[in-house]
């Protein structure tokens, strides 16, 4: 009876690998044709990007929530076997920063004199990073400014890397996929580095003593280039190519897929 | 041997990934297997999930409109299928992975086209759960 336990439980294991692998490469058709080019600017981010990695949180453990922090998940369902989670963006409700970056669609950078463009396919998003020499909002500033899904954004170059910092970030976007909190009074620290022509780095970490005992460091994250036929369809190159909008209409989303679809195959909620 | 079998199922749990892109949860029984054959009957080519739906007659002759699920449209799109690849009145065979509850809803594994032809399929990377 152990035995054939243990192999039933192997080979769930093996299968969970060979699932979690497939999910690993999913987005690697997207990319893998682009030649290599060694003369590229390390400051020119523009172009259309790809994660590497299916993973819809900043890739580590998050640290100890403070009591204050376990209070803001309160109420947050997290996905499961036979139950559908509560995540905001399941009603059409905007993912924010960071979740969105996390997300599988592509990216697009477009670099200004005074401004970072950041586009982003689902959503049908735009994020304004200002390189132009300006402090984050603070203080009262700050206050009165309120929350906002995506933030406040400044960033500088620091040798050939990207220093972005988000502050202002509305607390009800969750973190990622494990409805992890963020403070309204969180900043987020985040870093771009072209390492080569057709690859970004980036790293995020959180600074949120209001809700958790430590800052959260985020783990390394690749994004690739896409070459121009992977981001063109049926003739119509662009992030936004029509047939790939990921504008999320309640009409589609909520009373189309989830009352329409989803719900009716629903064990429970 | 309890504490080998413990530390298995804690390490199935935690490689099995979380499939709900879009608040699919786990509605689809993805060990079963049911073979859909019968005429398109809509095709919501649309975000967060395509949805094709297509009439199938069951053992007494009533017909039972079946919905499937897919990839999203971007991801159907960069394998080359559009809103225009199944057509209302098409005959179709689908593999599918049937709802848990035993509703008529279930996500594609493949779409088996008059002429033998496999088309959106899983099994070949053309139409990945998100």
């Amino acid at each position: 009876m152990q035995n054939r336990f243990i192999t039933w439980m192997l080979v769930f294991l093996l299968a969970g690998l060979a699932h979690a692998q497939d999910d690993k490469e999913k987005f690697k058709a997207r990319y893998e044709s682009l030649p290599a080019d060694s003369n590229f600017d390390p400051h020119d981010l523009s172009g259309i990007w790809t994660l590497t990695k299916n993973d819809h949180s900043l890739g580590t453990p998050a640290p100890p929530l403070t009591p204050a922090g376990v209070a803001a998940m309160a109420g947050r369902i997290v996905d499961k076997a036979g139950v559908i989670g509560n995540a905001p963006w399941y009603t059409c409700n905007p993912m924010g920063f960071p979740r969105l970056l996390n997300d599988d669609e592509p990216m697009e950078f477009i670099v200004l004199k005074d401004r970072v463009l950041q586009l982003f396919q689902w959503e049908h998003r735009i994020r304004v990073l200002w390189t132009d020499g300006r402090e984050l909002p603070s203080g009262q500033n700050l206050e009165n400014l309120g929350p906002a899904w995506y933030g406040h954004s400044v960033g500088e170059w620091q040798g050939n890397t990207l220093v972005l910092n988000t502050v202002g970030l509305e607390e009800r976007a969750w973190l990622d996929n494990q409805a992890h909190p963020k403070s309204f009074h969180a900043r987020i620290e985040e870093t771009w580095k072209r390492v080569d022509s057709n690859t970004l780095e980036l790293q995020l970490t959180l600074y949120d003593p209001e809700y958790y005992t430590a800052p959260y460091v985020g783990s390394k994250k690749i994004y690739k280039r896409m070459p121009k036929d992977a981001a063109t369809y049926f003739g119509w190159y662009g992030l936004f190519a029509g047939i790939t909008e990921g504008i999320c209409a309640p009409m589609n989303e909520v009373d189309g897929y989830n009352k329409g679809f989803r719900d009716p195959g629903q064990a429970k909620r | 041997m309890r504490r080998i079998s413990i530390l298995l199922f804690g390490l199935s749990i935690v490689v099995t990934p979380l499939y709900a892109h879009h608040g699919r949860g786990a509605t689809y029984d993805m060990k079963k297997r049911v073979t859909l054959k019968g005429s398109v009957s809509r095709v919501d080519w649309r975000n967060p999930h395509v949805v094709i739906f297509m009439d199938v007659k069951d053992e007494t002759g009533k017909v039972v409109t079946w919905g499937f699920e897919n990839a999203g449209v971007s991801q159907l799109a960069q394998e080359g299928y559009n809103r225009n690849t199944l057509k209302i009145g098409q005959e179709i065979t689908a593999i599918v992975n049937p709802a848990v509850n035993g509703a008529p809803t279930a996500i594609v594994v493949k779409v088996i086209l008059a002429d033998g032809s496999e088309i959106m399929s899983r099994e070949r990377g053309q139409n990945p759960i998100d």
